[in-house]
């Protein structure tokens, strides 16, 4: 009985040790035995050799079009570059900051990091990203990619990410609907996009509450609880001339709760409460299933269009035109790159994959798969599509009328505190000048945590 | 002679109690009291999630709490969620528990439906209620607007967002404190019934003289348990609403959460998060004296 006890209680000891030993997969920086157990490296050559094997881990959110992506370009660099394997890790889209941010802070965090634009300061001023400068001048050509890029991944006068692309909305409308009513459709040309005025009264004439039908969505998800809600919630404060910081960064009052905020934000409690053109809980698949006439997205939209909605189609169906203006013609940018982190052992080679990736090439490889907007020069160049409808209006408002998120440590508390204003003004339709002090409350408290 | 032999055995018994004790204390210090420790230490620091290094900076970060009206109102959305919660759960949980004590045919049946929501996993729970609630499309509105009443927007409302969460957390618990009650009931010997029953007491008065006070013990329990979990509440809030809309719906454990992981203030949600611990062992401890009771049957 004894005898017997015993072995069970080592037979669970062994398990138990075996156990902990195949969640440790690439979660512990760069090793560099070619022995040990890796289970999830996407190389395809075992790696015997006596010379330094390095392996790199990498995290990216997971978002489908874009793994396809991945694998090609990590198996044409690992072909390239036979001495270094990329352990590639894709984390579920709405876990992603959490767990690269708990794993940051436990000291166990990849060598290469997806970044979104606007963390990236919150990133930088922790020192947890390390100054890709030198390695631009190297091999990173710079000066290819496009300017507002640039200025969105700078922090304190220096680059701290590689882009994978550049990303922007612009309005799409349900065409069928438009001719129904006999409304006169939005011009094409990125220069003649239509006011706000213009796309309300248009809104109120597509309304059909009878049927479900609202006229007009203006955020691309609805109010959710993530950054898309904020990244399209700006445009209409920039739009109607309003800032959201002072130029330094250190203030939000006087900026925040100016007189064009409020016209900004009594234009949209009005969508929501007054003309009641847009819809308070956002059905799925809204646009595509016709329950919204005029609505808002980005590049990627076509290809989920593609493979989800195809019989509703471009040209036919719908058509897209330029985002809406104010007194100023704004869309947001900023999206997804790729950052080396300090805790990284091998940050040449991890350049070198970066590089790979976001470089002249690899961003050329990565328009085809994914058909996100690039952020190089060189591939709006090389490919045709690229200037033509419907492509072209992204790319021209992209290089004419982009304006990335400020780039701060406290964009946290000035993306919730947005987040939350426009919510309290457009569910919970309150007094513009209280949610107004209670933002621009928020955003100082951020703001002061960063200067103890 | 006799005195020394019990001597030794009082000394091995308790040192083979101890020794059992030893592995279940070993991981409660490891996983609870460390960490606890430690998030002690952070909230008198000003912690960034991921920076290197940290300060301190006193009580700083409690003295910001008290004038922290988001706070003050998640601290008050938790409350009124437990207020509301504590009376109407175990009402119907006792009422459920009431029905299903009597063994009829199907009885099973009964007990198994009304406990299945208890094992479904409350994230699933949250998303399909978060289906169901919408305004326009959800369940719920299709079969009011069937029936002629007016929708309700759960999701996009305000004033009633919670009332939606409250309903998704009842139908969730009910079965398990209905559980909890049926083993109470079960207590009660029959005996008493009966002699209640010549006495001349109907079945009101049976149950307000009999049932309720022996079942005294099992309310504590259950009042208890269900106002620390009522007070904690997290997994409905972050999947169904997302705190919203326009933060009504943000509880205490939320505002930790979201100051903690999103906001990367570190230190200041650690603060929150011990205030709110003493908060509750205050409330259970009052809890713990007004249902003590000697009461034996």
């Amino acid at each position: 009985m004894r005898k017997r006890l015993l072995l069970l209680s080592a037979a669970l000891l062994a398990t138990a040790s075996l156990a902990a030993c195949s969640n440790d997969n690439g979660n512990d920086g760069s090793s560099a035995s070619p022995g040990s157990s890796q289970p999830s490296s996407q190389g395809a050559s075992s790696s015997g050799s006596s010379d330094e094997v390095v392996t790199l881990s990498f995290w990216r959110h997971d978002y489908a079009p874009e793994a396809e992506a991945f694998k090609k370009l990590i198996a044409s660099f690992e072909e390239s570059h036979p001495n270094i394997k990329i352990d590639f890790q894709m984390i579920p889209n709405d876990q992603y900051e959490t767990k690269i941010r708990t794993a940051l802070a436990g000291g166990n965090p990849p060598d290469i990091m997806a970044l979104d634009a606007p963390t990236l300061a919150s990133y930088a001023n922790q020192k947890a990203i390390i100054p890709l400068d030198d390695y631009f001048a190297k091999d990173g050509n710079k000066d290819d990619l496009l300017k507002p890029v640039i200025e969105g991944l700078t922090f304190d006068g220096k680059m701290y990410a590689a882009p994978n692309n550049e990303g922007t909305i612009v309005m799409f409308y349900n065409k069928k609907m438009f001719e129904e009513k006999g409304i006169p459709l939005p011009s094409k040309n990125v220069d003649e996009a239509w006011t706000w005025d213009q796309v309300l009264d248009a809104a109120k004439k597509l309304n059909d509450p009878a049927k479900g039908v609202y006229g007009w969505n203006p955020t691309p998800w609805g109010f959710v609880g993530h950054e898309g809600a904020p990244y399209s919630e700006m445009a209409f404060l920039w739009q109607a001339g309003a800032e959201i910081l002072s130029p330094d960064g250190k203030t939000a009052k006087g900026y925040l709760d100016s007189a064009e905020s409020k016209k900004a934000l009594t234009f949209w409690q009005n969508l929501f409460n007054g003309d009641k053109v847009s819809p308070k809980e956002l059905p799925q698949d809204a646009f595509w299933n016709g329950k919204v006439a005029i609505h808002v997205d980005g590049p990627f939209a076509f290809q989920y269009q593609e493979q989800n909605f195809p019989n509703f189609k471009l040209g036919e169906d719908y058509d897209v035109a330029p985002l809406w203006k104010e007194s100023k013609m704004i869309g947001t940018t900023g999206s997804w790159g790729m950052a080396i982190t300090s805790h990284s052992e091998h940050p040449d080679e991890a350049w070198q994959f970066v590089n790979w990736v976001t470089g002249v090439e690899g961003s050329k490889v990565w328009y085809e798969e994914t058909k996100n907007l690039p952020a190089r020069q060189s591939t709006f160049d090389a490919f045709q599509e690229l200037k033509e409808y419907p492509m072209n209006i992204y790319a021209e408002q992209l290089a004419k009328y982009g304006h990335p998120r400020p780039v701060t440590p406290a964009y946290p508390a000035i993306s919730e505190a947005i987040r939350l204003l426009f919510e309290d003004v457009g569910l919970g339709n309150a007094d513009i000048d209280d949610s107004l002090a209670k933002a621009v409350k928020k955003i100082e408290d951020g703001i002061a945590t960063l200067n103890p | 002679m006799r005195g020394y032999r019990s001597a030794i055995y009082e000394k091995q018994e308790s040192r083979a109690a101890f020794l059992f004790i030893l592995p279940a204390f070993v991981l409660l210090a490891v996983f609870i009291f460390y960490p606890m420790l430690h998030a002690l230490v952070i909230s008198f620091q000003n912690y960034n999630l991921i920076a290197a290094e940290h300060h301190f900076n006193g009580i700083a970060n409690y003295r910001k709490l008290f004038s922290d009206e988001t706070f003050g109102a998640s601290l008050w959305h938790s409350f009124y969620f437990t207020l509301v919660v504590l009376p109407v759960q175990t009402a119907i949980s006792l009422g459920l528990a009431l029905l299903v004590q009597k063994k009829f045919r199907g009885v099973g049946f009964f007990r198994t439906v009304y406990f299945v929501p208890v094992a479904v996993s409350f994230a699933v729970a949250s998303t399909i209620f978060r289906l169901i609630y919408n305004k326009d499309y959800g369940m719920l509105n299709a079969v009011l607007k069937g029936i002629g009443l007016p929708a309700l927007d759960f999701l996009s409302n305000p004033d009633i967002s919670m009332l939606g969460i409250i309903v998704l957390c009842i139908w969730r618990a009910m079965g398990f404190v209905m559980v909890i009650f049926l083993a109470g009931l079960n207590n009660i010997p029959d005996s008493l019934y009966e002699a209640a029953h010549v006495d001349g007491a109907n079945a009101v008065q049976r149950f307000f003289l009999v049932t309720l006070p022996l079942l005294k013990r099992t309310m504590a329990f259950v009042v208890i348990i269900t106002t620390m979990d009522a007070l904690k509440i997290f997994i409905p809030i972050y999947i169904t609403t997302s705190g919203g809309p326009a933060g009504s719906t943000s509880t205490v454990v939320h505002f930790i959460y979201e100051t903690a992981f999103k906001q990367m203030n570190m230190g200041y949600a650690a603060a929150a998060a011990f205030l709110f611990f003493f908060l509750v062992l205050i409330i259970s401890i009052v809890q713990l004296r007004v249902f003590r009771t000697d009461v034996e049957y």
